[in-house]
């Protein structure tokens, strides 16, 4: 049975195909399209799902669309009318938005792909969400917690998982809360008035609070108030979100903590303006993490279960999944590797196949490679093509030479087999250099990535070796594994792990085990033997604003036109060549150079 | 060799008004950091074209476009944190300029599946079309020297885009390179069309949309607002005859 999962309209849009209740490849459109958080229709994404399996939109059995865009209106129409007459602004807005696309999904989905309509079908938001973390995880019966802005009325929700010896599976949500008491969107209302983009950079303000004190504990405390069973309601007074798309909090909200930074404007960490934006940044990634502690305590109280399942964009924030492990009780919190709405795409096809469909359960492989996968020819040739140094070894004589490479401080582009469904850079797509120097950091941050230098890299150690260099909890090493928990690094370490280390002593670290990605677990141990650390810095490859890459080309030119020294992908290396012409001081486009490229 | 140094009959028309414009601190300040996001993007489009294509002298040239691109866009961007810095506010300006015509005009470019001949085409008409109104901003803002100097610069880089495009475009189509420069003008003016007609149909759209929100909504409001005072507050049990919901159901 061939089922196709899609989400899609909001933000970040991705398909995945589950064939015989397996996941068999997912992506997301941004990867394809080169447009980063792309929301639209994801019609290349299903193409290449459909490609890669060797299948046609006919030989499937069932399309699932990760959420009900009916309820969805519902909820829109009702919060405007609500807001009445404050939302006369966003009622055109919203409608034209809504109206215009996103309720047809059904007639778009039969439409594009030529299939049936009575072969669509439809979760809920955060059931997506619930199966995507837990039919995933490599455990028989979990705590489910949910959590991000808004699905369709539902913010967040808890219930547990389920499965049986007889192959049945149960996903079981028992109560949720609803829109416009969100954490999700506390924070991305904290992340817009701090300049950031909503929906984008809420983990640049999780970066920025190891950088500030809570001294605005008992502010944003007046915000959102704690209610009974852990359950919370925003004071909505401080809000507008409800009100208008333009802007998420209100004028109560600045009288409170201050003009809004301007997006346009650094922040200073030496001014007082700058500390206190540091300080908000703080105190709300303080408030969150307690209230979501304290809902999963009352969860682990109630269902008595060891494992935590945790999804939604809320379950980005490393730094509250850390504090969610150390403080509810839960011996293991799995978090998926893409627990957004991506991965909505995954999760929905997996609960029909389950829930609606009812076959029988299947363990989902391990990891999170579901992607394209990289053309290291490819790369060889585009490389020759535009003259630079190409050469291909094989497998123990390339890890030695990188390793020799980051060694001596050169900043290397990693490409690997399958990329990384989610938004982390988990060894397939990643640059790599060494963790020692704070230089090294620096010149990431300015000649490479070109971002705020506030923000940390994490980290990649071999599962093994993890605990000599971070202080790790017991369910640490899973929390790891999609680098999806903050922990300290030893102190003993911090010094010579200086370019992972954040302010507070952290890091994002990624735990690997050698079955997950042979070649970077041996690359780590090629490293280790040279620099007496198998640890690597290990960040996404790409270029600020832009998606990660996905094929050779999009790598190669990333690695052409920023500060990376060597690029691989399976056997092919390419390193930079000192100073490349520049075709505009060549003139080689020129006349004469054309005609006789034209000649040739 | 093509040069910049005489705007369009175009934009000499109208440059009363792209002098009301960057006259004002706060709208030159807004268009400054509009033409950073328009570089930027028009950068990662062209960035694109290179990823797609199958020439690679194409590759190098599109490359070396896409990093120009990037760069005005990040000067753009500094200017416009530099005016941010001096200035401290930026107050409500009924017009802003942006939707005058300026910065690239690459938003109407679509890389996936157009093969290179119409690409370079419109990449030639679209970086001489700003480069002659880029020549008129930089005399607009012969006040404010720093902005003038990124014209200048950024003029400079427009001559090698404007002279590259036409070359390769006379290599890669040789027999009809004029054709399809006047394919891609006509195109480029049936964009134009396209846009201004769809802005006006959002001004009516929006009308009758705000009519509908003001006469036929308010029964509905006092419904709403009853829903949500019988709302319960904080967790809500999800009744167990949602999950028997048909699948097919989009509510």
């Amino acid at each position: 049975m061939k089922i196709l999962g899609i989400s899609a309209h909001y933000h970040d849009s991705a398909a995945a195909l589950v064939a015989d209740g397996v996941p068999v490849c997912a992506v997301q459109e941004e990867r394809l399209s080169r447009r980063k958080n792309d929301a639209g229709f994801p019609l290349r994404a299903i193409e290449w799902c459909l490609d890669f399996a060797g299948i046609d939109p006919g030989d499937l059995d069932a399309v699932v669309f990760y959420e009900r865009p009916m309820l969805k209106f519902d909820r829109i129409l009702t919060s405007t009318l609500r807001a009445f007459p404050r939302s006369w602004r966003a009622f055109p807005q919203a409608m034209k938005n809504t109206l215009g696309e996103k309720v047809w999904v059904r007639g778009i989905i039969s439409g594009q792909l030529g299939i049936r309509p009575q072969k669509i079908l439809f979760t809920d938001h955060h059931a997506s969400h619930a199966a995507a973390a837990f039919l995933t995880a490599p455990t028989r019966r979990a705590a489910i917690l949910t959590a991000d802005g808004v699905g369709e009325w539902a913010t967040l929700t808890v219930g547990d998982g389920e499965r049986r010896a007889d192959g049945t599976t149960h996903i079981t949500l028992r109560r949720e809360v609803r829109f416009p008491h969100s954490l999700g969107l506390l924070y991305s209302t904290f992340t817009a008035w701090l300049g950031f983009k909503v929906n984008e950079d809420e983990y640049k303000v999780m970066g920025l609070a190891a950088y500030g004190a809570p001294t605005m504990l008992e502010e944003v405390r007046r915000l959102i108030r704690p209610l009974p069973g852990g359950a919370f309601e925003l004071a909505t007074e401080f809000f507008e979100f409800q009100t208008t798309a333009d802007r998420s909090y209100s004028a109560k909200f600045i009288d409170v903590f201050g003009p809004p930074r301007h997006p346009y404007e650094a922040i200073d960490l030496e001014t007082a303006e700058g500390r206190h934006f540091a300080d908000c940044a703080a105190s709300v990634q303080r408030v969150l993490e307690d209230i979501l502690v304290g809902i999963a305590a009352t969860l682990r109280r109630e269902t008595g279960l060891d494992d935590l399942c945790f999804g939604g964009g809320v379950a980005l924030n490393g730094v509250a999944n850390a504090r969610l492990l150390a403080g509810a009780g839960f011996e293991r919190v799995f978090v998926p590797p893409a627990p957004g709405d991506a991965g909505c795409a995954i999760g929905a096809a997996l609960y029909a196949d389950r829930i609606y469909l009812g076959n029988p359960d299947r363990d989902v492989p391990d990891h999170p490679f579901w992607g394209p996968v990289v053309d290291a020819a490819h790369l060889a040739r585009i490389a020759h093509e535009d003259g630079q140094h190409v050469e291909a070894f094989p497998d123990q004589v390339l890890v030695d030479r990188v390793a020799d490479d980051l060694a001596a401080g050169r900043i290397v582009g990693w490409m690997d087999g399958a990329c990384e469904f989610g938004p982390r850079a988990l060894g397939h797509r990643s640059l790599l250099a060494a963790p020692h120097d704070a230089a090294i950091r620096d010149r990431l941050n300015r000649d490479i990535k070109r971002r705020e230098e506030f923000r940390p890299f994490a980290p990649v150690v071999p599962a093994e070796s993890a605990d000599r260099f971070f202080d790790l909890p017991s369910g640490a090493a899973r929390l790891g594994r999609y680098m999806s928990g903050v922990f300290p690094v030893r102190p003993e370490w911090r010094g010579h792990l200086a370019a992972v280390t954040h302010v507070d002593g952290t890091a994002r670290v990624q735990v690997l085990e050698r079955q997950m990605a042979p070649r970077l677990h041996q690359l780590l141990e090629a490293y280790g033997r040279r620099a007496g650390v198998p640890v690597l810095l290990n960040t996404s490859l790409n270029v600020a604003g832009e998606p990660i890459v996905t094929q050779a080309v999009e790598g190669y030119l990333t690695f052409r036109r920023c500060g990376i020294d060597v690029l691989v992908a399976g056997p092919t290396v390419v390193t930079k060549r000192a100073a490349s012409a520049s075709l505009k001081e060549s003139r080689e486009w020129s006349a004469s150079s054309v005609a006789a490229s034209t000649v040739a | 060799m093509m040069s910049v140094n005489r705007a369009a009959p175009l934009d000499r028309l109208m440059r009363p008004l792209h002098r009301w414009v960057w006259a004002d601190a706060d709208r030159r300040l807004r268009k400054l950091l509009t033409f950073a996001e328009v570089e930027t993007d028009g950068g990662r489009d062209i960035l694109r074209a290179a990823e797609v294509t199958p020439d690679p002298l194409l590759r190098r040239l599109y490359l070396e476009h896409a990093i120009d691109e990037l760069r005005h866009g990040d000067m753009f961007r500094d200017r416009g944190a530099a005016l941010v810095r001096a200035r401290r506010t930026m107050r409500p300006v009924l017009l802003d300029g942006n939707p005058l015509p300026g910065g690239h005009g690459l938003d109407d470019l679509a890389i996936e599946g157009e093969p290179d001949h119409r690409l370079l085409a419109f990449l030639h008409v679209a970086e001489k079309s700003a480069a002659g109104r880029f020549a008129v901003y930089r005399e607009l803002v012969g006040d404010d020297q720093p902005t003038q100097e990124i014209f200048e610069k950024i003029l400079r880089d427009e001559v090698f885009h404007m002279n590259y495009t036409y070359t390769q475009l006379t290599r890669v189509s040789p027999k009809a390179y004029r054709r399809h420069v006047w394919h891609a003008r006509a195109k480029r003016l049936w964009h134009r069309y396209l846009r201004a007609a769809a802005a006006i149909a959002g001004v009516f759209g929006n009308t009758l949309l705000r009519v509908i929100y003001f006469v036929a909504l308010p029964p509905f409001v006092w419904l709403a607002r009853r829903a949500e005072r019988r709302e319960p507050a904080g967790f809500i049990p999800i009744e167990r005859t949602r999950g028997q919901r048909s699948p097919r159901s989009q509510y």
